[in-house]
C-alpha cells in the first residue's frame, strides 16, 4: 500500500570526491560528519590541492553535545573554510549564499539524515545544480518530510506509515511519492473512503 | 516502409550576406504558416536538382532556423559556401533562386537552451551564428542573463553584425581573426556563476577548445551543449549489403552511404543528418574490415556493433547492415 518502485524515490550512494570539480561545497549533518571526514581523507591523498578549495558547514544532531572526533579531524585538515552550527535555518542560510557566490566547477556533497539532504538539494535545485554537480549520502534517520496534498502543510519527522497531519489532522498515507521542489514526501488520506478503517500503523522510516 | 515527410516551401527571399554566406526566406507553397519551433532547431533541405539530367543527386542538408520563432509566416536559413562542397551548398547558392521550390523536413531542436539555466553564454564562430539567432529572439525577452562571443575571419565576414549590434548592445563580444582577436577561453570560463550554461557552434576545433577548457575548470558535461553538423567525409567507395531489404549498395567516394542507401530506394529515418542525432544508428552485422566512425554520438562501447551511416562510412572488403 505504501507503493514502491516509485522512481521520484531519491536513490543515494556512499559520497567519494570527484576530481572532475574543482571548487567542493560540503554539508554534513550528524553522522554525515563521518562520512565528510572519509571523502576529505580521501581527497587529501588523490587531489589534495583541492581541499584548499573545500568549503564544510556542519551540525551535529544534538547541539549540546561535545564536538564529535570526526568534526575535530575535519577541522584539523588544511580547508578553505570549516564552520559549525547549532541550528538548521542558519546553516541553511549560509548554504544559500555560498552557492550565490560560487563559480561554475563548484561541486556539492551532502551527508545525513534524508530530510536534512532534501533541504539542502531544493536550495541547490534553485542555483540549477543538476546531478553531475551534487552526491548525497544518506546517514542516520529515514524519517520523513510529509506534505498533505490535502491542506499543503508538512508534517516533519514522520517515522510512521500512517500519520496525522499536523495541519488538517487528517490521516495521511506516507507515499515514495518524492518532490524535489518540496523537499517531502507525499502524504494522502488514508481512510477518506471509509472514515476511521485504517491499516495498522508501524514505524517503518526509522 | 513511410515515405519520407517534408514540406514543400518555395524560395521567397535571397540576400548575400557576405562573399560566403546567403539568407535564404522559405514560404510555404499556397499561403499559411510554418510549424512552431523553438530557438535552436534546425530543418533538413531536400534538394532534388533536375531529374533529368544524368548524375543528378538528392542532397539533404541541415540548416540552423535563424528567424524569429514568434514568426511563423516564413524560414530564415543562412547557408555558407562550403569550399569543398559535396553539392549541396553549391546547389544552393547556385542553382537557387527567387520562385524555386525546395522541400523541407520539419524542425527539430538539438540545441535548445536549458530552461532554467540562471545565465547563458553563447559561444559562435562564423555561420555557426544561426542558431544563436532564434535563440537571442527568447533571451531577449527573458530575465536570464546572457552573453553572445562571436568570432569571425574579418569584418566583411560577420553575417548579422548591424542588428546584433543594435540589439544586443554590451552583451555583444566580437572578435576578428584578421586583427589577431581570439576568444580568452580560459578567462570566460573560469568565472561564471553557478548554473551557467556554455553553448557553443562553430567549427570542430573551436568546440573542442571550449568543452576541453570548461571541463578543465569543473564544469559538468550536463552545462556543455555543442552543435555542429559534420559534413558526411569523403572517402574510399566501398560495397553494403542491406540484410532486410536484400539490397546491394555500393557507395561512391563523394557520397555518404545514407545518400547511397537513399538512392537505392531504403529509407533511413534521420534527424540531423550530421552525426548528431543518433536516429539513424544502425547495426552492423557483419565487416569484413573496418568502420571509419565519424559522428559526434556513438560511446566508444558502441562502436564496434552500430554506426552512423549519416557521416561514417567503412574501408572493407564487404559490410553487411541491419536495414
Amino acid at each position: 500500500m505504501l507503493v514502491t518502485g516509485i522512481k521520484s524515490k531519491p536513490v543515494y550512494a556512499p559520497l567519494r570526491a570527484d576530481p572532475r570539480g574543482r571548487y567542493h561545497l560540503m554539508l554534513g549533518f550528524g553522522e554525515g560528519e563521518v562520512a565528510l571526514l572519509r571523502v576529505l581523507t580521501e581527497m587529501q591523498s588523490s587531489v589534495p590541492e583541492g581541499l584548499a578549495r573545500t568549503r564544510v558547514l556542519l551540525m551535529s544532531s544534538d547541539g549540546e553535545a561535545p564536538p564529535s572526533d570526526a568534526r575535530r579531524n575535519i577541522e584539523s585538515l588544511p580547508l578553505q573554510e570549516v564552520r559549525a552550527f547549532s541550528d538548521m535555518p542558519p546553516l541553511l542560510g549560509e548554504f544559500r549564499l555560498l552557492l550565490a557566490d560560487s563559480l561554475m566547477g563548484t561541486r556539492l556533497y551532502v551527508a545525513g539524515p534524508e530530510s536534512f539532504i532534501g533541504l539542502a538539494m531544493r536550495i541547490a535545485l534553485e542555483f540549477n545544480l543538476n546531478k553531475d554537480e551534487i552526491r548525497a549520502e544518506q546517514l542516520g534517520s529515514l524519517a520523513r518530510r510529509v506534505h498533505c496534498i490535502h491542506c499543503r502543510v508538512i508534517t516533519e519527522n514522520v517515522r510512521t506509515n500512517i500519520v496525522r497531519c499536523s495541519g488538517c489532522e487528517r490521516r495521511l498515507l506516507v507515499r515514495d511519492h518524492y518532490s524535489r521542489r518540496l523537499a517531502a514526501y507525499m502524504g494522502v488520506m488514508v481512510d477518506a473512503e471509509a472514515p476511521g478503517e485504517l491499516p495498522p500503523i508501524k514505524e517503518v522510516f526509522l | 516502409m513511410s515515405e519520407e515527410q517534408t514540406l514543400p516551401v518555395e524560395v521567397s527571399g535571397i540576400e548575400q550576406l557576405t562573399p560566403l554566406i546567403k539568407h535564404f526566406t522559405l514560404s510555404p507553397v499556397g499561403g499559411g504558416r510554418m510549424p512552431a519551433f523553438s530557438g535552436g532547431s534546425h530543418i533538413v533541405v531536400v534538394m532534388r536538382g533536375d531529374a533529368r539530367r544524368a548524375g543528378a543527386r538528392v542532397h539533404r542538408n541541415p540548416y540552423s532556423l535563424l528567424s524569429s520563432p514568434h514568426e511563423l509566416d516564413a524560414y530564415q536559413i543562412g547557408v555558407r559556401r562550403m569550399e569543398e562542397s559535396r553539392g549541396g551548398s553549391h546547389f544552393m547558392h547556385d542553382q537557387v533562386a527567387v520562385g524555386t521550390r525546395l522541400e523541407i523536413a520539419h524542425p527539430v531542436n538539438l540545441f535548445p537552451l536549458d530552461k532554467i539555466a540562471r545565465k547563458h553564454v553563447l559561444i559562435a564562430g562564423g555561420i555557426g551564428i544561426t542558431p544563436f539567432m532564434a535563440q537571442l529572439e527568447d533571451l531577449h525577452q527573458g530575465r536570464v542573463p546572457y552573453e553572445l562571443h562571436y568570432c569571425v575571419r574579418s569584418p566583411e565576414h560577420a553575417a548579422f553584425l548591424p542588428r546584433l549590434r543594435e540589439r544586443e548592445g554590451g552583451r555583444l563580444h566580437v572578435y576578428y581573426d584578421s586583427e589577431g582577436e581570439a576568444i580568452d577561453f580560459d578567462r570566460l570560463l573560469s568565472d561564471q556563476p553557478l548554473g551557467t550554461h556554455v553553448y557553443v557552434c562553430g567549427p570542430a576545433g573551436m568546440i573542442d577548445r571550449v568543452t576541453a577548457t570548461a571541463r578543465t575548470w569543473g564544469w559538468p558535461d550536463s552545462h556543455l551543449h555543442w552543435e555542429q553538423f559534420s559534413a558526411p567525409p569523403v572517402g574510399d567507395a566501398f560495397d553494403v549489403f542491406l540484410a532486410r531489404s536484400k539490397v546491394h549498395v555500393h557507395v561512391q567516394p563523394d557520397q555518404s552511404l545514407m545518400e547511397s542507401i537513399e538512392a537505392a530506394g531504403v529509407e533511413v529515418p534521420y534527424l540531423c543528418r550530421g552525426g548528431v542525432c543518433g536516429f539513424c544508428q544502425t547495426r552492423v552485422l557483419e565487416i569484413d574490415g573496418e568502420i571509419v566512425h565519424n559522428d559526434h554520438y556513438l560511446s566508444d562501447a558502441d562502436r564496434g556493433k552500430f554506426m552512423m551511416p549519416c557521416v561514417s562510412r567503412a574501408r572493407c572488403k564487404s559490410l553487411v547492415l541491419d536495414l
